[in-house]
C-alpha cells in the first residue's frame, strides 16, 4: 500500500522528506523519471540534497510519475509537495487539484490569528502616557462601574495615586454639580451666606486660582466659585470652542440675584460678558489682569500651554507656567515658589487638554470682539492690574475705557496677582464690594 | 483527644496510621529504619537523620520499611515503578536539596506517565522532603525548592505550617492517588503544638484563613505562617487588620481563598521562603494581578529570601530569612 | 529444539510483524504521515520477542525510546501502537504518549521511555512491588548500550541485587550510543563486566539468535521468579535503520553494517533453523509474511481513518484529581 494519502484521484503525493532532526528544507537535484512514466514502489524516484549530502528517494507507491511540482535546482521547506504518482496512466490528472487537496490539510499559520476586539477602550486612552495620573486598580473597576474617567479625580494616595476612595468621593461631590443648561453641570463650590460673591478663574486652570479670595470672603458673602466647562468636574460637552458668552450665561445660572462678580484674565473676558449681557445680576464687577485683545505673547503662551498639556505631566507644564504668572521677585523665593508650584500642578492637572483647546479657540473668537463695547458698562467697576504682567500689559488701560471704572495697579507683582498679592487685592475687592453696596 | 507533639512526631504518627490501615503504603529512604545492629528488633534504630521515622521499622518490618543507598534517582525511580505497579510508597528525600541527584524520576517520570499514557496509571507516591534554612545547614542542605516542584505539571506540592496540620496533610497525601511532594519546613519542625489523636485527613487543594482580617492579605504557607501572624499582631497594635492565609498546598493552588481574600481586603502581601525569581510568591502575586486586579488597592508585595544562595553564618542565615519586621516594612511601602 | 511448529509459526510471526511494522513506518515519516521523532527496532527482534516468550500477561516489562518491538512482543495490540503513532484517539495513549511514551499497563508494559535509562528505575520499583507483595511476577528492563552510563543504571542494579528483586535487567548492545560507538565510550568490553560490581549474576546471549535469548533469558527469569535476585543479561545486536528515522548513518561503517544485514538478520537465522530442523518449509513463512503484510495494510488505514482527539484531551488525565486546583488543568 502506497504510504502517501490515497486521495479521490487516487494519487500518492511526494513530499520533501524530512531527514533528520534539524532538517528544514531540502534541495530537489534531479527528477530522473519521464513524466508519465511507469515507476515500481521503492524505485529511485527524486534525488535530493539536504546538509551537504544528496539523497536518494524511493517511489513511495507503484504507478505512473505524473508531475514535478517542484523543479530541479529549487529548495523547498520539509512536507512540501515535490511530485505526484497516480495509480493508472489513462486517467486525466489534475495536477492543481491535488495540490489544493494536500494543501488544504496543512496547517493555516499565522493567517488565522484572531485578535480579540477591547470591551471598551479605557476613557482616558487618549491622554498621552506621561501625563496620565496613577490609577489604583480597584480605583478604576469602581470609576467604571460609576461612569467616571478616573483621569479626572484627584487623586490623594501616595504619590498623587487615585485610589477607590477618592473615585467615591469624587462621585458624590459630582451629585453635588450645578445645572446650568440642558444636559450641563457645573462644579460650583457654595460655601458661606450673604449676596454672593462669583469668581471666575483664567485660562486653564481650576477655582484653586482664587483660594485665598475665597477664604478672606466666605464669612462675609455666599462665595460661588465656579469651574467653568471641562475644568474639575463640571462637565465636559463636545465643541470646537467655549464661547466666552456660554462660559457667561453658564457662570450666571449658578447664582440666583445679584452679585460681586470677578473674574481673573479669561475669567475676566467671561466676567465682562456677563456684565454686558446681564447688567441686573451684576452688582459689582472686578476685572483682574484683563484684556479686550490677546496680546501675540498671550496667544503664543496659550500654543505651547496646549502643546505641552498633551505631552507631560502636570507638574513639568506647572513649572513651565510659572515664569509666565509671576513676578521675578516672587520667583526669587524658593519657599514661594515650591508651594506655588506644587499649588498650580494640582490645578492644571484638573483641565484636561481637550478643555484647554476648546477654552483657547473660544479666546480667539473673542479676542478684540468687545472693543467698542466697554464704554457701555454701566456696573461699579474695579480693574486690577499687576506692574509686571507679561501676558495681558494693557489691563491698566481698560479702566480707562470703562465710564467711572477704578484701577488698582499692584506694584511688582505678576499675571497671577490674586495669588502672589493677595492682601492687597483683597483688600481692594472688600472696599469695592462695599462701594457697590452704597452706589445701590 | 489531643497532646501535644512536635512535628516531627506528628509526622511518624501520619505514617504508622496509613500503614496500619494500607497494606499496600511502604517507607523507603535513606536510614529510614538506619537500624546498623539489626539484632535490636527495630527499637534502638536511628530512623533518619533528624529521627523522624524511629520506630516504623519496628513495627512493619524490613519488607515495608526500606533502607537504600545513597542513591536519590534510584531510590525515587524505584518508588515511583512501585507505585506504577501498585504500591502507595512514601519516599523520603532526605534533604529538598538532593533534587539535584534525584530529579529525573520526578520531572519525567512520575509527573508525566498518567498523561503519557492517556489516563491509563497512576502513581501514588509520596516523597517527604525537609527543606528551608534556619539551622545553619548552608547552601547545600537549605533550600526552598517548592517551587521546582510547584513548576511541573502531573506533581502536587504540600507544605504544611505546624504539626496539627502536617500529620492532616501527610495522611491525605499518601492516600492522594498522585505524586505529592510533601515538604516538611525546617522552620516548623521544633513546633510543638496539640494535635489530634487518630486518623484525620485535611484534603489537599484547601487554603485555610488562619486569621481574619479587612485591610490587608498576608499570605504564608510553611515556616512563613508564624512570620505572617507575628506580623499581623504588630499591624493590629498600629489599627490594621490583617488577613492570614495560609496556603497548605502549592499545587493544587486555592486560587479561590488568594481571590476572595484580596477582594475582602485590597492589598496583598504573599511570604515565601524561598528566593524570588520564578517563585511561589510571585506566582500568586500574579495571580493577583491577573484575575484580582479590580480588588487592588496597592501594589502586590512579595516578601522572599534574596536571590542568593543560603549562608552558613548564624546572623547571615538570619539576615537571608524573611522576617516579620521585612512584612511590616513591605506594608509601609504599599502606601 | 522444543517447540512445535504451531509455537515457531507464532514467534516468526512476531518477528515478521516487528519488522513489517518499523519498515511501514519509515515509509510513513518519510512522507510526512507520522510526525516526532521515532526510533525504529528492526535487527533487534530477536531480543524482544526471545525475552516476552517467558513472561505473562502480568509480568512488568519496561522499555526504551527504541521501545515497538518489545510493545509487540509483549502482546500490546499492534492496531491500537499504531493509531497512536499517528497521534489517534484510539491510540494505546490516547494520543499524548506517541513512539516515545507507547504503553499499555494492562498487558504489563510500562511504556517506552524518553528518557535514556528512564525505564530501568521503573522496572526495578516494579520488581519491588512483585516482592513487597509476595507476588511470583518478575519485573524486566530492556535497554541500551548508553544507557549503561547513567546513574540510574547503576543506582537501581546496586539497590536490586542489595535487595534480591525479582528483576531481569536486559542491554540490548546494538554497538552505538546513538551516533557514537559503544567502544568510545563504554571502558569495558562487555556490558556485562559491570554487574561484578553490583554483586549481580550476568550472561551474554546472541541477540540476532533467537534461540540463544530465548535460553538465556529463561534462565534469568526462572531465577527471578523464584526469588533469587536479579540477572544482567546482555545481548548482542544490531540495528538495521539509524539512530531515528531520517539518520543516513554516515558515520557507520558500511561494509560492518552490509554484514550484519546481509548475513546476521534474526528473521532470517531463525528461518535457517528451523527450515533445516526440517519444522516448517518456506512456504509456511511466505504465507505469515503474506498475512502480517495484509494486517498491517488493515492497521495503517484504521490508523489513518481513526478520529483525531478532541482538543479537550490536552487538560485531562494530569491528575487523578486536581480539585481546588487552578481551572488550567481538568
Amino acid at each position: 500500500m502506497p504510504s502517501g494519502r490515497w486521495t479521490d484521484t487516487m494519487a500518492t503525493a511526494i513530499l520533501m522528506p524530512r531527514l533528520g532532526m534539524t532538517m528544514e528544507e531540502g534541495t530537489v537535484i534531479q527528477w530522473p523519471l519521464a513524466t508519465g512514466g511507469k515507476v515500481a514502489k521503492g524505485e529511485i524516484v527524486l534525488i535530493i540534497e539536504s546538509e551537504k549530502s544528496e539523497v536518494e528517494i524511493e517511489a513511495p507507491a507503484s504507478g505512473f510519475f505524473r508531475h514535478a511540482y517542484i523543479d530541479e535546482g529549487e529548495t523547498v521547506p520539509c512536507g512540501e509537495l515535490l511530485g505526484a504518482i497516480t495509480e493508472t496512466p489513462e486517467e486525466a490528472f489534475d495536477c492543481d487539484g491535488f495540490r489544493a487537496e494536500q494543501q488544504s490539510q496543512q496547517d493555516p499559520g499565522d493567517s488565522a490569528l484572531e485578535v480579540k476586539p477591547r470591551e471598551s477602550a479605557p476613557a482616558s486612552a487618549e491622554a498621552p502616557a506621561a501625563s496620565r495620573k496613577p490609577v489604583v486598580p480597584a480605583a478604576r473597576a469602581a470609576a467604571k462601574a460609576l461612569g467616571i474617567d478616573p483621569q479626572s479625580v484627584e487623586g490623594t494616595g501616595p504619590r498623587g495615586r487615585v485610589t477607590k476612595e477618592d473615585v467615591e468621593a469624587h462621585a458624590a461631590a459630582r451629585e453635588a454639580l450645578v445645572q446650568v443648561a440642558e444636559g450641563v453641570r457645573l462644579e460650583v463650590r457654595v460655601a458661606g451666606q450673604g449676596e454672593p460673591v462669583v469668581l471666575l478663574p483664567g485660562l486653564g486652570v481650576d477655582i484653586s486660582a482664587f483660594s485665598q479670595q475665597s477664604a478672606r470672603f466666605v464669612d462675609e458673602y455666599c462665595v460661588h466659585a465656579v469651574n467653568p466647562r471641562g475644568v474639575g468636574l463640571s462637565d465636559a460637552p463636545e465643541a470646537e470652542a467655549y464661547e466666552l458668552a456660554q462660559t457667561a450665561a453658564d457662570a450666571a445660572a449658578s447664582y440666583t440675584g445679584a452679585g460681586h462678580v470677578v473674574g481673573a484674565s479669561l475669567g475676566a473676558a467671561a466676567a465682562l460678558e456677563l456684565a454686558i449681557a446681564y447688567p441686573e445680576r451684576v452688582k459689582t464687577l472686578t476685572l483682574i489682569t484683563p484684556f479686550v485683545e490677546a496680546t501675540a505673547r498671550l496667544l503664543a503662551v496659550g500654543e505651547g500651554w496646549q502643546r505641552l498639556a498633551g505631552e507631560t505631566t502636570s507638574e513639568t507644564l506647572a513649572s513651565a507656567l510659572l515664569p509666565w504668572f509671576f513676578s521675578d521677585g516672587f520667583l526669587a523665593d524658593p519657599a514661594a515658589r515650591g508651594r506655588t508650584l506644587r499649588g498650580l500642578t494640582q490645578s492644571v492637572a484638573r483641565v484636561p487638554a481637550a478643555t484647554l483647546a476648546r477654552s483657547l479657540a473660544g479666546l480667539a473668537r473673542w479676542s478684540g470682539s468687545r472693543k467698542g463695547d466697554l464704554a457701555g458698562i454701566s456696573v461699579p467697576t474695579l480693574v486690577i492690574a499687576a506692574e509686571e504682567d507679561l501676558l495681558t500689559p494693557s489691563s491698566a488701560a481698560m479702566a480707562e475705557a470703562i465710564a467711572g471704572a477704578s484701577l488698582l495697579t499692584v506694584p511688582g507683582a505678576g499675571h497671577a496677582v490674586a495669588l502672589e498679592a493677595s492682601e492687597a487685592v483683597n483688600a481692594a475687592l472688600a472696599s469695592h464690594f462695599s462701594r457697590g453696596e452704597e452706589a445701590r | 483527644m489531643s497532646r501535644k507533639l512536635h512535628t516531627g512526631g506528628a509526622i511518624n504518627e501520619a505514617i504508622a496510621i496509613a500503614m496500619r490501615t494500607d497494606p499496600d503504603v511502604i517507607l523507603m529512604g535513606e536510614d529510614v529504619a538506619g537500624g546498623g545492629d539489626r539484632s535490636k528488633d527495630g527499637t534502638e534504630e536511628m530512623g533518619g537523620v533528624l529521627g523522624t521515622t524511629r520506630g516504623l521499622v519496628g513495627e512493619f518490618g524490613m519488607n515495608r520499611v526500606r533502607d537504600t543507598p545513597i542513591a536519590e534517582m534510584g531510590l525515587i525511580g524505584t518508588a515511583v515503578g512501585a507505585a506504577a505497579t501498585g504500591l502507595r510508597p512514601i519516599a523520603e528525600l532526605m534533604f529538598m536539596d538532593f533534587l539535584g541527584t534525584s530529579l529525573d524520576p520526578l520531572l519525567n517520570q512520575a509527573s508525566k506517565l498518567r498523561y503519557m499514557f492517556g489516563g491509563k496509571v497512576k502513581v501514588p507516591l509520596t516523597v517527604r522532603t525537609v527543606c528551608g534554612a534556619g539551622m545553619q545547614a548552608a547552601a547545600q542542605h537549605s533550600q526552598s525548592l517548592y517551587w521546582m516542584t510547584t513548576g511541573i505539571p502531573g506533581l502536587k506540592t504540600v507544605i504544611p505550617s505546624s504539626p496539627a496540620e502536617a500529620k492532616g496533610l501527610l495522611l491525605a497525601s499518601i492516600r492522594d492517588d498522585d505524586p505529592v511532594i510533601f515538604c516538611e519546613a525546617k522552620g516548623i519542625l521544633n513546633m510543638v503544638e496539640e494535635v489530634p489523636e487518630g486518623d484525620y485527613e485535611i484534603p489537599l487543594g484547601q487554603a485555610r484563613v488562619v486569621r481574619d482580617g479587612s485591610d490587608i492579605s498576608l499570605v504564608a504557607f510553611g515556616s512563613t505562617l508564624k512570620i505572617a501572624l507575628a506580623a499581623a499582631e504588630a499591624l493590629e497594635n498600629a489599627g490594621t487588620s490583617a488577613e492570614v492565609v495560609d496556603l497548605r498546598t502549592l499545587s493544587p493552588l486555592d486560587e479561590g481563598a488568594i481571590l476572595s481574600s484580596l477582594e475582602k481586603t485590597g492589598r496583598m502581601v504573599i511570604i515565601d521562603e524561598s528566593t524570588p525569581r520564578c517563585s511561589v510568591a510571585r506566582d500568586v502575586a500574579a495571580l493577583c494581578v491577573d484575575r484580582g486586579f479590580d480588588s487592588l488597592q496597592a501594589p502586590v508585595k512579595c516578601v522572599t529570601a534574596p536571590h542568593t544562595p543560603v549562608p552558613f553564618s548564624r546572623v547571615l542565615e538570619q539576615a537571608f530569612l524573611p522576617s516579620a519586621q521585612d512584612v511590616l516594612d513591605a506594608v509601609g511601602e504599599m502606601d | 529444539m522444543d517447540f512445535s511448529g504451531t509455537e515457531l509459526r507464532e514467534v516468526y510471526r512476531k518477528l515478521r510483524t516487528i519488522r513489517s511494522f518499523e519498515e511501514k513506518l519509515q515509509e510513513l515519516v518519510g512522507a510526512g504521515k507520522i510526525g516526532g521523532f521515532m526510533h525504529l527496532y528492526a535487527g533487534e527482534e530477536a531480543v524482544a520477542v526471545g525475552v516476552c516468550e517467558h513472561l505473562s500477561r502480568e509480568d512488568l516489562l519496561g522499555s526504551t525510546h527504541r521501545g515497538h518491538g518489545h510493545c509487540i512482543a509483549k502482546g500490546v495490540d499492534v492496531k491500537a501502537m499504531m493509531a497512536e503513532l499517528f497521534g489517534r484517539s484510539t491510540g494505546t495513549n490516547r494520543g499524548k504518549g506517541g513512539s516515545m511514551h507507547i504503553a499499555d499497563v494492562d498487558t504489563g508494559m510500562l511504556g517506552a521511555n524518553g528518557i535514556v535509562g528512564g525505564g530501568i528505575p521503573l522496572v526495578t520499583g516494579a520488581a519491588l512491588t512483585a516482592q513487597v507483595k509476595g507476588s511470583d511476577h518478575v519485573a524486566v528492563g530492556f535497554f541500551g548500550d548508553g544507557a549503561t552510563n547513567q546513574g540510574q543504571f547503576h543506582e537501581s542494579l546496586t539497590m536490586a541485587s542489595n535487595w534480591k528483586l525479582p528483576a531481569v535487567y536486559v542491554c540490548e548492545n546494538n554497538g552505538f550510543g546513538e551516533f557514537t560507538p559503544t567502544e568510545f565510550v563504554v571502558p569495558v568490553k562487555d556490558i556485562v563486566e559491570r554487574a561484578g560490581s553490583y554483586g549481580m549474576r550476568s550472561a551474554i546471549a546472541d541477540g540476532m539468535d533467537f534461540f540463544d535469548v530465548y535460553e538465556k533469558a529463561g534462565e534469568a527469569i526462572d531465577l527471578a521468579r523464584r526469588g533469587e535476585g536479579p540477572t544482567l543479561l546482555e545481548c548482542k545486536t544490531y540495528r538495521f535503520y539509524g539512530h531515528y528515522v531520517g539518520d543516513q548513518t554516515p558515520y557507520r561503517n558500511k561494509e560492518e553494517a552490509e554484514d550484519w544485514i546481509q548475513n546476521r538478520d534474526p528473521l532470517d537465522l531463525f528461518e535457517t533453523r528451523v527450515s533445516e530442523a526440517g519444522i516448517l518449509a518456506p512456504d509456511d513463512f511466505r504465507t505469515v509474511d503474506g498475512e502480517v503484510a495484509t494486517y498491517l495494510a488493515e492497521v495503517v488505514q484504521a490508523a489513518e481513518e481513526a478520529p483525531q482527539p478532541d482538543i479537550a484531551e490536552v487538560l485531562t488525565d494530569v491528575y487523578v484529581n486536581y480539585k481546588g486546583g487552578s481551572p488550567d488543568v481538568a
